[in-house]
């Protein structure tokens, strides 16, 4: 049997049509960088959840809310996996079809900027109901983070906080003190140990997530309270190379050999089973903790204080609302931004996340003073007994040095595979180099 | 046959005399691959297979037990049982649109796939022409494309078809992912299809497209499973087509609804083991119904192709 040479050729102008068209098709898609239009303030606006699903409940009330409050502006809203949203923005900036609005963290808010995805918000926030009502230090971390020096491209909602998750009822029965400073913290971690009857006293991240909390223990013990000495990262500081070669020697010692692989999934459902006598993780996870334990068993308290008497932990995520430079209807979504970040929403959405809000009056609501762990946090950030390390979000290899690079770096330490000081020593050069780089583009 | 037939027949009679002495002794194990396995003790298979159940198990069970136990529970078996999870990804999460939703784009890109896979198919085993051989070369290659590389041409193209929050550019994209594999599969089973059945209907006064459907398809069911559940079952499970090309919620899929169930900071296991059960049931079902046709779809396929 063979096909002829009629039927090739209509083969041929079939493949070749099909080319031409997916090429002109390709060749008219827009990009992120389209400045978009201010609109008419009504009409659809489309908003992508960064945490789609935990919080979606909360968010569509407040879009209810806005809906109400603004009859002419219908909200569509899109939730996307936390996970994925960085990538789901990427493929978006780059083949077009960005939200109007959409919620940003920043620890991926400078990857956006440098592709101009999003625009400033200085003079909107300025002449709106915002104005002095945004949490100083929340407000300082957006703009590091984007790296465009005073210039702010979203609009913070909320900060979680590192916490020091404790089983009440194991540290009453084993008559400890609660793990305030890092002196009783390791004591705990020990006494609390019963490896024979699969009982431990910490459990250590060593999966996805491992660097930050290892930052954390390492800054908090050594009393280092700047990132950066001049261009040079203080990361590799013989202070806390000690610091971290203290904490990772908790690793099977006081804590499951599984641990190398811990994500913050595991490590929450192994405190929340009650194996478990201290946990390392921030607010997001006190609901889980509420439900599986209830409210006498566990309590938190912020990263321990160090041997110098100051509590210094690293800087944590801020979320924010960012507006789409390629919005065709850009008055409508700031109006919606305005609205999520007023007072009513923002302390709303913050009471349902556990999380500290970002709105000075929302801050200051009740609901706060009853969520203890989530107090102390706010304290912590307000008071000025904490000292923050500003991480270098802004670097645009940040995340890359933070996670792909690092992550499986982190588990060869855990492993005895390599050393503190070659850990931290690989890593610090590795942001040297990133923060070189991003001077001689012209920023800092 | 007896001993009667064959003497009855003759055979007896071809074969050399029986020598003297006592008769030989009936062999007891059949030839072959049958005697080797006769040869192995029953425990030497059941309790690997048994450990590899138990291994393969775990997960599964471990996944139904947060699934129907109460939040807070630490109970190892599932009692008391609870549908409190089932309820809420169902009804307040959305997974009966999800499910609803997997379902269309499965089905659809079963149908999708199967039909075009059969038409190329048919061509490949069927028709010789030029570039016969590079073609097969380049469908080969195709499969070393991971998807994510083309996640923003296929994006571009679909924003442009204005096919984007559209179920149909999912079952495109995951059809395309799916049809060199398919092609290659049913091309293979074809060619074991003598093409003297074909021609016999010819002479009866059958069309080509007539004899491919009373002759040649009947024969290719195992293979048109194998191909079909592969197919379904890749679509339903697939997440990144779904989550970059869907952004509105009730056009979204499975996959992507147990992603939510992951926040940034906190997880609902009980929810995301519902999910993952919900999830599950399709699949196993299609696995429970086709596993005979499958495992005979593919060995044809992979040994005699």
């Amino acid at each position: 049997m063979n096909i002829s040479k009629t039927q090739r050729g209509r083969a041929t102008a079939a493949v070749s049509l099909a080319a031409v068209l997916a090429l002109t098709a390709t060749a008219c898609g827009d990009d992120g960088s389209d400045s978009g239009k201010e609109g008419s303030g009504k009409g659809e606006i489309t908003f992508w959840d960064n945490n789609g699903g935990p919080r979606t409940a909360v968010w569509k009330e407040i879009i209810q809310d806005f809906e109400k409050k603004y009859p002419d502006i219908k909200v569509k809203y899109v939730p996307i996996p936390i996970a994925d949203v960085q990538s789901k923005y990427d493929t978006a900036i780059a083949g077009g079809g960005l939200p109007d609005v959409g919620g940003v963290g920043t620890a991926y808010l400078a990857n956006m900027v440098s592709q101009e995805a999003l625009t400033p918000l200085n003079d909107r926030i300025k002449d709106s109901s915002l104005n002095g009502k945004l949490v100083e230090g929340m407000v300082e971390s957006v703009k590091d983070a984007a790296g465009r020096g005073d210039e702010m491209y979203t609009v913070p909602t909320s900060a979680n906080n590192g916490a020091l998750w404790y089983r009440t009822d194991l540290f009453e029965a084993a008559g400890l003190d609660a793990p305030t400073t890092w002196a009783k913290f390791y004591k705990a971690a020990e006494k609390l140990t019963d490896s024979d009857h699969n009982k431990f006293g910490y459990t250590i991240r060593g999966g996805a997530g491992s660097i930050a909390q290892a930052l954390d223990a390492a800054y908090g013990q050594s009393g280092i309270t700047e990132f950066w000495n001049g261009d040079k990262t203080t990361l590799n500081d013989p202070k806390n190379v000690a610091a971290l070669e203290k904490y990772v020697a908790l690793y099977k010692k006081t804590t499951p050999s599984a641990d190398v692989n811990n994500d913050f999934t595991k490590m929450v459902a192994q405190f929340d089973t009650g194996t478990i006598g201290m946990l390392s993780h921030n607010l997001g996870s006190y609901q889980d903790h509420l439900k599986a334990l209830g409210k006498d068993k566990f309590a938190g308290v912020p990263n321990p204080i160090g041997d110098g008497g100051t509590r210094v932990q690293v800087s944590n995520p801020v979320d924010g609302l960012g507006l789409f430079r390629s919005s065709k209807n850009k008055t409508a979504a700031w109006k919606f931004i305005e609205f999520a970040a007023s007072h009513e929403s923002n302390s709303k959405w913050n009471e349902s996340a556990g999380a500290i809000p970002a709105n000075t009056e929302a801050a200051k609501d009740p609901w706060i003073s009853e969520a203890a762990p989530t107090e102390l946090a706010a304290k912590a950030l307000t008071d000025g007994s904490t000292k923050i390390v500003q991480l270098p979000y802004y670097l645009p290899d940040w995340n890359n040095i933070s996670k792909a690079d690092n992550e499986p770096e982190f588990q060869k330490l855990l492993l005895g595979k390599t050393t503190a000081k070659d850990f931290l020593d690989k890593m610090a050069d590795e942001l040297n180099k990133a923060q070189k780089e991003w001077k001689e583009i012209g920023n800092g | 046959m007896t001993a009667a037939l064959a003497e009855k027949n003759g055979t007896r009679a071809a074969r050399p005399a029986a020598p003297e002495g006592p008769p030989p002794a009936t062999p007891r194990r059949r030839p072959g691959r049958e005697r080797a396995f006769d040869d192995v003790p029953r425990w030497q298979i059941y309790v690997p297979l048994g450990i590899y159940l138990v291994f393969t198990l775990v997960p599964f069970y471990w996944m139904f037990l947060f699934a129907v136990r109460p939040a807070g529970s630490t109970s190892l078996v599932p009692w008391p049982m609870t549908g409190e999870h089932f309820s809420k990804v169902w009804n307040e999460r959305s997974f009966a649109v999800f499910f609803q939703n997997s379902m269309i784009v499965g089905v659809c890109t079963l149908v999708a796939t199967t039909l075009v896979a059969l038409a190329g198919g048919y061509a490949l085993a069927r028709f010789d022409f030029r570039i016969k051989n590079g073609f097969m070369l380049a469908l080969l290659c195709s499969q070393f494309i991971p998807g994510a590389l083309m996640l923003v041409p296929l994006f571009e193209i679909f924003k442009n078809l204005q096919m984007i929050n559209s179920l149909g550019s999912v079952v495109i994209a995951e059809t395309v992912f799916q049809l060199p594999l398919s092609i290659i599969l049913i091309s293979g089973f074809i060619k074991n299809v003598p093409p003297s059945l074909e021609e016999a209907a010819w002479v009866d006064g059958c069309s080509r497209f007539r004899a491919f459907c009373a002759v040649v398809l009947p024969l290719l069911r195992p293979g048109l499973i194998a191909v079909g559940s592969f197919a379904f079952v890749h679509s339903w499970n697939h997440f990144l087509f779904a989550l970059m090309f869907l952004s509105e919620q009730d056009k979204q899929t499975i996959p992507v609804g147990l992603n939510t169930l992951i926040g940034a900071d906190s997880v609902d296991l009980g929810a995301l083991a519902a999910g993952g059960v919900i999830a599950a049931v399709p699949v196993v079902i299609v696995f429970a119904f086709i596993q005979k046709w499958l495992i005979t779809g593919f060995s044809a396929g992979a040994v005699k192709g």
